[in-house]
C-alpha cells in the first residue's frame, strides 16, 4: 500500500537525488560541459568562508526562532486550549496566518516596515515610539527582528495547534486529580500537562527546527540577504551558488552537505519522538 | 482517547468544555483582553494588506492586453493544487495506514526515509528534477508540476495519516476483520471514515502549499499560458519602470491570498479538528 | 459521518477529474510547429511586447508566441531551460548576460546573418559589443534603456541652484547635492539604491566612464576597481553620505525605493533610465513637480557617460525554428518594429532612426540618444556574479565604501582582489 508513495517519492525524489549525487561529484556547470573532479566540491565546501557563514547564521537564526516559536505556541495553545465558542474562535484567528503563503507575507511585512511609507513605521512614529525615517532593513538586528516576527506571525498558528491536540491526547483524569488536590489550571498545565506533552513538544520541534534551517524565501524577500549579506542563509547560498554563480556541481554538493545536517538533526528528534512513544 | 471516538475526533476538545468550572488563572476580562489584543496583532498585517487594494490595481492586474491572464492562471493554479491534493490525499493515505497498521521489516526505516523529502532544500533539488520531469516527457506540464508538489507534500501528508490510523484503537479493525474483509476493504470501511478529519487537513495542507508554490511552478512551467497564479501575479504586480509599487504589489498578494483564507474558513470547522485528530498519538 | 465519506468521495472524484483533465492540457505545451517561434522576454518589456508580436504576426505566416518571464527569475528560468534543452526560439535578454550564455554555447552563431544587415553599423555600440565573443555574433540589439541623471528642479531653486543648469562636472552634482540638503525640510540632494548591484553598474560606472576610466578592461580578463577614477566616484557616494546629502532608505534599497522617494519630489538628483520618465509623467501618481534631465557628468566639465542598457535578441542552441526565428530578429530590428518600441516609450537602438522615431516625440529625449551614442556595458562572462549579485564583489564594495566604517582605499583594495580572483578563475 505504500507502494504509490515509493513510486512518487521514486520518481520525484530519489531519481532527481540521484543525479545530485552525481552533479556533486562534478565540475558542473549549469551550462556547458561537466568534468569529473570526485570529491573536490566536499573539501572546497569546508573551506569556504561564505557557505560556513552562511551556516552559522542559519544555526544563530534556528536557536533564535525556535525557543520563541515553542514558548509562544504553548502559551496560545494554553490561552484558547478549550472547545467553546470564544477559545475557538481565538484559535481560526491565530490559526489564520498559516494558510498564507510564506513569500506572500513575506511581501506584505516588507511592506508595513518600509521607512516612510511602511503603514507599521508610520503608525509606530505617530506615536513616537520610533522614528519612520530609520531604515529597518539597514541594521542587521532590526531586520533580523522583522524576519523573526513575520515567520512567528506565519507559522506559530499551526504549532499551537500540534500543541492543542498533544493536550487533547492527555486522559481527562489526570488533570482531574491534579485538581482534586488543589492545582489551579496554570499548575495543573505546567506540572502535569506540559511533561506529559513530550511527543508534542518533538514533533513540534521537528517542524520548526527542520523549517528554519531550511530558511530561504523570508530572507530572499525582506533582506536580499542584507545589510551587506549579514543574513544570507544556507539555502539561500546554495541558490546564489546554483543559479548566480552557475556551479552547479558545487551547489549539489553543498545542498548534501545540508541535508545530511538536517538528517542528523531530524534523526535526533526523531529518537526523541520515538523514547517519549514508549513512556 | 475516550470509547467515544468518532464524535471526539470529528470535534474539537468537547471533553474540556464539558469539564466543570475550574478555578481560572486569569479572570475572566484579562482573558478577554489578551486574547483579543492578540487577534488583533494576528489580524492586523492581513488588514494593511487589504487597505491596499485598490480599484486601479485590481484593473491592472486583472487586464490581459499583455498577453497574460490571470483568470487563466487562476484555473492553471486551481487544476495544480486539486490535482496535488488529490494525489497527496490518496498517496499519503494509503501509505500512512501501512505504516500505521501493517508494519514490516525496514518499515520503520522507510517511514524516516519518506520523512528525508521534508529535509530537502527545493532550490537545490530544481536543476536535477528538471532535466528528470524532461526524461519522462513532463516539462512544462502543469501534471508534472502537481506530482512534483504532491511528492513534496508527502512527509507531512504521510506523518499525519500514520497518525491518524495509529489513534484508531485496534479493536475496531478487528471487529471488520472478523467480518470477513480484506486488509484494504477493513481500511476503506472502517478506519477511512474515522481518519477523514486527518484527511481533510492533509488536503488542506497540500492545498495551501500547491496554491503558493512559486519556484517550482515557475522553472518547471515554460509557457506563459500554463503559468500558476503566484508566477503570473509576481508579473503583473511588477511595475514596468523597474519600480516597486507597494499599492500595486499588496493587491497582487491579496488576489493570491483570498482564495486561500475563504477556503480555510469554510473548511476550518474539519480542518482544525483534523490536525488535532491527525497529531494525536 | 455520511457527510465525512460523502466529502471523501468528492475529493476522490475531483483527483481523478483532474487527472483525467490533465491529458488535454498537456497538449498545449507541446508546440513544435514550424510556423511558430517562441520567443521569451523580461517581464519588464511587457507593455509592447505582445503588440510588436501582434503588429508581426499580422504580417507574417511565421507566428510568434510571447512567454513573459519574471526580471527577477529570467537568468535562472533561461539557463535551466538551456541546460534541459528547452531554450525558445528566441530570448530577449538582459544584453550583461548575453557574452557568459554566448560562453558557455547557450546561443547560436549568427554572424552570416548579421553581416548581411544593412544597417548593423547604425545600431547602439554598446549593445553591439555585447553580442560579439570569441570572433562570433550571438545577438541582435533590441531595445535600449540608457542612464542618465534626473533633477528636481523645485529644489534646485530653493537651494538658489539654477534650474536650467543641471551639474556639468561631479564636483558640482556633489556640490548641487550638498546645497539641497542643506534646506533641510526633509530632502536631500541626492539617492541611489545601495543595495542593488544591477542599479548601481547602471549609475555609477558612467561616472567612471565619462573620466576615462573602467570598471574593467575591455577584454572582461582584468578587474579596475582600485583603479583611481573608480576611487573618485565611491569617495563622491560616501562624501555626499557622511554629509547627510542622502536619505537611509537608500543603505538597502535594493532598487525600488530611491527612485519613489524622487518622484515624491524629495530628492534633488537621481541617476535613473530611460523607462523611469513612464513612470515620472504618470497622471495618476507621476511626479508634481518640475524636473530636469540631464547627461550623467565626469570629471571634467564636458565628459559624459552612460550605460547603454536594455535587452539583445538572441537565437538559443537547439531552437527548434532558427530560420522562423532569424525572421522575427530581422524584423524587430527594421523600421516598424522599432517604431512600435518607439511609440510605447521604449528607447529603440537603431541610432539612424533615434531621430524620426523617438526625439521627434519630446525634445528631452535628446540626453537619451547622446547618452546612447557614448554608451558602455562593462564586458564580462561573470557579469551576473560580479555585478547583479545584491551580495557580490561590486555591491560588497558599495556597501563598505560608502557606509562602511572604514576607508574607500581599503574597500575598494578589497573588492579589487575579490573581482580578480573570479575573473582569474573564470578565465583558466
Amino acid at each position: 500500500m505504500s507502494l504509490p508513495a515509493f513510486v512518487l517519492l521514486g520518481m520525484f525524489f530519489i531519481w532527481p537525488l540521484i543525479r545530485t549525487v552525481t552533479m556533486s561529484l562534478h565540475d558542473w556547470p549549469l551550462l556547458g560541459v561537466p568534468e569529473f573532479i570526485g570529491f573536490d566540491n566536499y573539501v572546497k565546501a569546508f573551506r569556504d568562508n561564505q557557505f560556513l557563514g552562511a551556516g552559522a547564521f542559519t544555526i544563530f537564526y534556528t536557536v533564535v526562532i525556535t525557543p520563541i516559536l515553542l514558548i509562544l505556541s504553548f502559551a496560545l495553545a494554553f490561552l484558547v486550549r478549550r472547545g467553546t465558542r470564544a477559545h475557538r474562535f481565538f484559535q481560526t484567528i491565530y490559526f489564520l496566518p498559516v494558510v498564507i503563503g510564506l513569500a506572500s507575507g513575506s511581501y506584505i511585512w516588507l511592506f508595513m516596515w518600509q521607512s516612510d511609507i511602511g503603514p507599521t513605521t508610520l503608525l509606530l512614529g505617530d506615536l513616537g515610539l520610533l522614528d519612520p525615517r530609520t531604515n529597518y532593513f539597514a541594521d542587521f538586528w532590526s531586520a533580523f527582528a522583522i524576519v523573526v516576527t513575520m515567520v512567528t506571525w506565519k507559522v506559530v498558528g499551526l504549532q499551537m495547534l500540534l500543541v492543542l491536540a498533544g493536550i487533547q491526547g492527555i486522559p481527562e483524569d489526570v488533570t482531574e486529580a491534579a485538581r482534586i488536590d488543589g492545582a489551579n489550571a496554570w499548575q495543573s498545565f505546567w506540572h502535569i500537562t506540559v511533561p506529559l506533552l513530550r511527543p508534542t513538544l518533538a514533533l513540534v520541534l521537528v517542524f520548526s527546527v527542520d523549517g528554519s534551517l531550511l530558511a530561504f524565501d523570508q530572507f530572499y524577500i525582506m533582506t536580499t540577504g542584507g545589510p551587506a549579506g549579514s543574513t544570507i542563509t544556507a539555502v539561500f547560498q546554495i541558490y546564489r551558488t546554483g543559479f548566480v554563480q552557475f556551479d552547479v556541481g558545487y551547489a549539489s554538493a553543498l545542498s548534501l552537505i545540508l541535508m545530511l545536517a538536517l538528517g542528523l538533526v531530524s534523526l535526533g528528534q526523531m529518537l526523541l519522538l520515538r523514547n517519549s512513544d514508549n513512556s | 482517547m475516550t470509547t467515544t471516538l468518532p464524535a471526539t475526533t470529528a470535534t474539537l476538545l468537547p471533553d474540556a468544555a464539558e469539564v466543570p468550572r475550574r478555578q481560572p488563572v486569569l479572570p475572566r476580562i484579562a482573558w478577554w483582553a489578551i486574547s483579543i489584543c492578540l487577534a488583533v496583532l494576528f489580524l492586523y498585517p492581513i488588514g494593511v494588506m487589504l487597505s491596499q487594494v485598490g480599484p486601479d490595481d485590481i484593473a491592472q492586474i486583472f487586464d490581459s492586453s499583455k498577453g497574460l491572464s490571470v483568470v487563466q492562471s487562476a484555473g492553471n493554479s486551481a487544476f495544480v493544487s486539486l490535482v496535488a491534493t488529490g494525489v497527496a490525499v490518496l498517496v499519503s493515505t494509503l501509505a500512512g495506514y501501512a505504516f500505521a497498521k501493517l508494519p514490516y521489516r525496514g518499515s520503520r526505516i522507510a517511514f524516516f526515509v519518506t520523512l528525508v523529502t521534508f529535509m530537502v532544500p527545493f532550490q537545490a533539488i530544481i536543476t536535477p528534477l528538471y532535466l528528470v520531469l524532461r526524461d519522462i516527457g513532463l516539462q512544462n506540464n502543469l501534471l508534472g508540476v502537481a506530482l512534483v508538489i504532491a511528492t513534496f507534500n508527502l512527509p507531512l501528508g504521510i506523518f499525519l495519516m500514520r497518525n491518524s490510523f495509529a489513534a484508531i484503537p485496534a479493536s475496531l479493525e478487528e471487529a471488520a476483520q472478523i467480518d470477513g474483509a480484506s486488509a484494504f476493504s477493513a481500511m476503506w470501511r472502517v478506519m477511512l471514515p474515522v481518519a477523514v478529519p486527518g484527511l481533510v487537513s492533509t488536503a488542506l495542507l497540500s492545498f495551501f502549499a500547491a496554491w503558493n508554490e512559486f519556484f517550482a511552478a515557475l522553472i518547471l512551467i515554460t509557457d506563459q499560458s500554463l503559468y500558476t497564479l503566484p508566477v503570473s501575479i509576481g508579473i503583473l504586480s511588477a511595475d514596468a519602470n523597474f519600480q516597486l509599487d507597494f499599492g500595486l504589489m499588496q493587491t497582487g498578494v491579496a488576489v493570491t491570498v483570498i482564495p486561500c483564507v475563504i477556503v480555510y474558513l469554510v473548511l476550518q470547522r474539519y480542518y482544525v479538528a483534523g490536525l488535532l485528530g491527525g497529531a494525536l498519538k | 459521518m455520511r457527510r465525512h465519506t460523502t466529502s471523501l468521495i468528492a475529493l476522490t472524484t475531483v483527483a481523478a477529474l483532474g487527472l483525467g483533465l490533465a491529458g488535454c492540457s498537456s497538449d498545449s505545451g507541446g508546440g513544435g510547429d514550424s510556423s511558430t517561434v517562441k520567443l521569451w522576454v523580461r517581464d519588464s518589456q511587457s507593455r509592447f511586447m505582445q503588440q510588436l508580436a501582434d503588429a508581426f504576426n499580422e504580417s507574417h505566416d511565421t507566428q510568434v508566441e510571447v512567454t513573459l518571464v519574471p526580471a527577477a527569475d529570467y537568468v535562472q528560468k533561461f539557463g535551466t531551460a538551456a541546460a534541459g534543452g528547452d531554450a525558445p526560439d528566441v530570448a530577449s535578454i538582459d544584453l550583461v548576460y548575453v557574452p557568459y550564455f554566448a560562453s558557455v554555447g547557450a546561443l547560436t552563431d549568427i554572424s552570416d546573418q548579421w553581416n548581411d544587415l544593412p544597417y548593423k553599423d547604425d545600431m547602439s555600440p554598446g549593445h553591439v559589443a555585447q553580442g560579439e565573443y570569441d570572433g562570433g555574433v550571438y545577438s541582435v540589439p533590441f531595445t535600449a534603456d540608457v542612464s542618465a541623471m534626473f533633477y528636481n528642479k523645485d529644489l534646485f531653486a530653493a537651494a538658489g541652484l539654477d534650474p536650467e543648469t543641471p551639474p556639468a562636472t561631479m564636483a558640482e552634482v556633489q556640490a548641487a547635492a550638498e546645497a539641497i540638503s542643506a534646506t533641510g525640510d526633509g530632502n536631500y540632494g541626492f539617492a541611489f539604491s545601495g543595495a542593488c548591484g544591477g542599479c548601481n553598474i547602471f549609475t555609477i560606472t558612467p561616472y567612471v566612464w565619462a573620466s576615462g576610466g573602467n570598471v574593467l578592461s575591455d577584454d572582461g580578463t582584468e578587474a579596475q576597481l582600485d583603479s583611481p577614477d573608480v576611487t573618485a566616484a565611491m569617495q563622491m557616494y560616501r562624501d555626499m553620505w557622511d554629509a547627510g546629502a542622502m536619505p537611509e532608505l537608500v543603505q538597502s534599497d535594493s532598487g525600488s525605493n530611491a527612485g519613489d522617494a524622487f518622484k515624491q519630489g524629495k530628492v534633488g538628483i537621481f541617476n535613473w533610465g530611460t523607462f523611469y520618465i513612464g513612470s515620472l509623467e504618470d497622471e495618476a501618481d507621476g511626479a508634481k513637480f518640475d524636473w530636469g534631465l540631464a547627461p550623467i557628468p565626469g570629471a571634467e566639465a564636458g565628459e559624459i557617460g552612460s550605460f547603454a542598457g536594455g535587452d539583445n535578441l538572441t537565437i538559443p542552441a537547439g531552437a527548434e525554428n532558427p530560420e522562423g526565428a532569424w525572421e522575427f530578429l530581422e524584423w524587430a530590428t527594421g523600421d516598424e518594429a522599432q517604431g512600435v518600441i518607439a511609440d510605447n516609450g521604449v528607447m529603440p537602438t537603431r541610432i539612424d532612426l533615434l531621430e524620426t522615431l523617438y526625439i521627434s516625440k519630446d525634445p528631452r529625449f535628446q540626453v537619451f540618444a547622446d547618452a546612447l551614442e557614448v554608451g558602455k556595458v562593462p564586458y564580462s562572462v561573470i557579469e551576473n556574479e560580479l555585478f547583479n549579485d545584491p551580495n557580490g564583489v561590486w555591491s560588497t564594495m558599495i556597501q563598505e565604501a560608502v557606509f562602511g566604517s572604514g576607508s574607500v582605499d581599503d574597500a575598494l583594495a578589497k573588492a579589487q582582489e575579490a573581482a580578480q580572483a573570479l575573473l582569474d578563475e573564470s578565465n583558466e
